[in-house]
């Protein structure tokens, strides 16, 4: 996988519609405990953090920084707090049964591997240890109560996917409006824009598809 | 810095926004001073019936000015004729406040009534070209099939004021047709407020006010321009009624925008979203067209 993806929104800051009647206090309320309230380690075990970290990085790499969303802390706050959909598939442990064994099983992939765990390998062997994982083609026995592919698309991927995009940053960078509220959208044509959306974005040419 | 105590990225804001048309705040700071303008005529009360259909037909091009653009504001003024509605409905009432100066006075009226026969063909056109063509859902969220009626209306009386004051001693043929014409223009509107109230599910009971006491005008109306002998005490009071029923429509409006979330505070969705305020008014302005035309009427029908 490639570094940080650039975005067509150069400059494009959803935070910037904080004293814009786009956003009322309970709004703000909520974004800025989103951005500063961020909650420790509760769930996973110290061993475990840096596996999870590494797994986050490796699925939605970023630049080290204010900006950066701290994934792993939201996936543990989630787990510890049982916030989750309510369900899961009936070959799949719960939730947090599901993480603890699968970031085991990353682990013991990449022993597999000769390295001491998932975290201990570079880009490219952890990229290997999830396209296997991903195929489902992971030789650890941990794999065994714990559909590989569900594991890696249905929960790491659908969670990360979640909480980066419910914050700013992830927003900005898809120069998507962030929460509707009060302000929602009055221009629902094809080739309208309210002036409080997101400019059409650099493509560089491209026409976006 | 952000308030949130988070820097934001440091990258400059290098994409700008696509912007369209002249911008909503002079239109509407346009709008403002030629209905203040206007009501200043108004508050005048004028006696004199071709006054009273004048200041009619300026009512009806301001609430056609504000209303139209807004609303084309909104769709991106996306084709050149959609300036045209607020620019006619500004000659509306520009030629309603000239009070018939001049004998070239029918040019403004005339550029309204066919500006407002071209409108309902586009605004007809928008409907049928959508996928579903004649349907409810079109009906609703395409462009007002009736709207440029209104602009239409307001040509005419400006076009019935002068044809009466022009001939003072015999306006009876023209107060009926004048009757007539409001009387008609009163139930159309109405089929429009319905279907749009109706879109509104009439959650307030007061909606149901514009859809009741406005036809039953606009009957009364029609018999009396057939009928001139008829008692005109009923079509008064209706006529009465739908013009209050335009101030009191516009507090209602003015008070639905308000409740839509983030109120007036959050106008450029809310006004848009919410009940059009500059709508009801235009019961105001057929209402006194229409008492002139009775007044006119029964002046003849007591010589």
């Amino acid at each position: 996988m490639k570094g940080p993806s650039s975005t067509p929104y150069p400059g494009y800051d959803v935070l910037d519609k904080w004293d814009t009647p786009s956003f009322n206090d309970q709004t703000r309320d909520v974004l800025r405990r989103r951005l500063t309230d961020v909650p420790d380690r509760r769930f996973f075990t110290a061993a475990e953090w840096p596996v999870l970290e590494a797994l986050c990085d490796a699925v939605m790499p970023q630049e080290k920084g204010a900006d950066a969303v701290p994934l792993p802390n939201w996936i543990d706050a989630a787990l510890h707090e049982g916030h989750g959909s309510g369900t899961r598939h009936a070959d799949m442990p719960a939730a947090p049964d599901a993480w603890r064994q699968g970031l085991a099983a990353l682990n013991a992939e990449a022993q597999l591997r000769g390295a001491s765990d998932f975290a201990a390998l570079g880009n490219a062997g952890r990229d290997a240890v999830l396209h296997d994982v991903d195929a489902e083609k992971g030789r650890a026995p941990q794999w065994q109560t714990l559909p590989q592919r569900r594991f890696f698309r249905n929960l790491v991927l659908s969670e990360i996917v979640a909480i980066y995009y419910s914050h700013p940053t992830g927003q900005s960078e898809i120069g998507f409006g962030g929460p509707a509220s009060p302000r929602g959208y009055v221009r629902l044509q094809a080739n309208l824009a309210d002036s409080w959306e997101a400019p059409p974005g650099d493509w560089g040419g491209e026409t976006p598809r | 810095m952000h308030p949130t105590g988070i820097s934001p990225s440091n990258t400059v804001r290098r994409t700008a926004h696509r912007r369209r048309g002249i911008g909503l705040a002079p239109v509407l700071i346009a709008g403002g001073v030629l209905a203040a303008l206007m009501a200043t005529r108004v508050r005048r009360r004028p006696a004199v019936p071709a006054q009273r259909v004048r200041a009619g037909a300026a009512i009806l091009g301001g609430s056609v000015l504000a209303d139209s653009a807004m609303e084309h504001l909104r769709g991106g003024l996306y084709n050149p004729a959609m300036y045209a509605a607020p620019a006619l409905g500004a000659v509306s009432v520009i030629s309603a406040l000239r009070q018939g100066s001049a004998s070239h006075a029918s040019r403004g009226p005339v550029a309204s009534i066919v500006g407002g026969l071209a409108g309902l063909g586009f605004h007809s056109y928008d409907i049928l070209r959508r996928v579903g063509g004649v349907s409810f859902n079109n009906l609703f969220y395409a462009a007002p099939i009736g709207a440029p009626g209104a602009l239409v209306i307001s040509g005419a009386l400006n076009l019935f004021a002068d044809q009466i004051e022009n001939a003072p001693g015999n306006s009876r043929p023209t107060a009926r047709v004048l009757a007539g014409v409001t009387g008609a223009s009163l139930l159309a509107e109405t089929v429009e407020v319905g279907l749009l109230h109706f879109r509104g599910s009439f959650q307030n009971p007061a909606m149901f006010l514009p859809v009741t006491i406005p036809p039953i005008a606009g009957a009364l109306l029609l018999a009396k321009a057939a009928r001139p002998d008829m008692s005109s005490r009923p079509v008064r009071e209706f006529l009465k009624a739908t013009a209050l029923l335009g101030f009191v429509g516009t507090g209602f409006h003015i008070y639905g925008v308000s409740r839509h979330m983030g109120g007036w505070r959050n106008w450029r969705q809310t006004a848009f979203d919410g009940p059009p305020v500059p709508a009801p008014i235009s019961f105001t302005g057929l209402a006194l067209a229409g008492s002139a035309a009775v007044d006119l009427i029964e002046k003849e029908e007591t010589r």
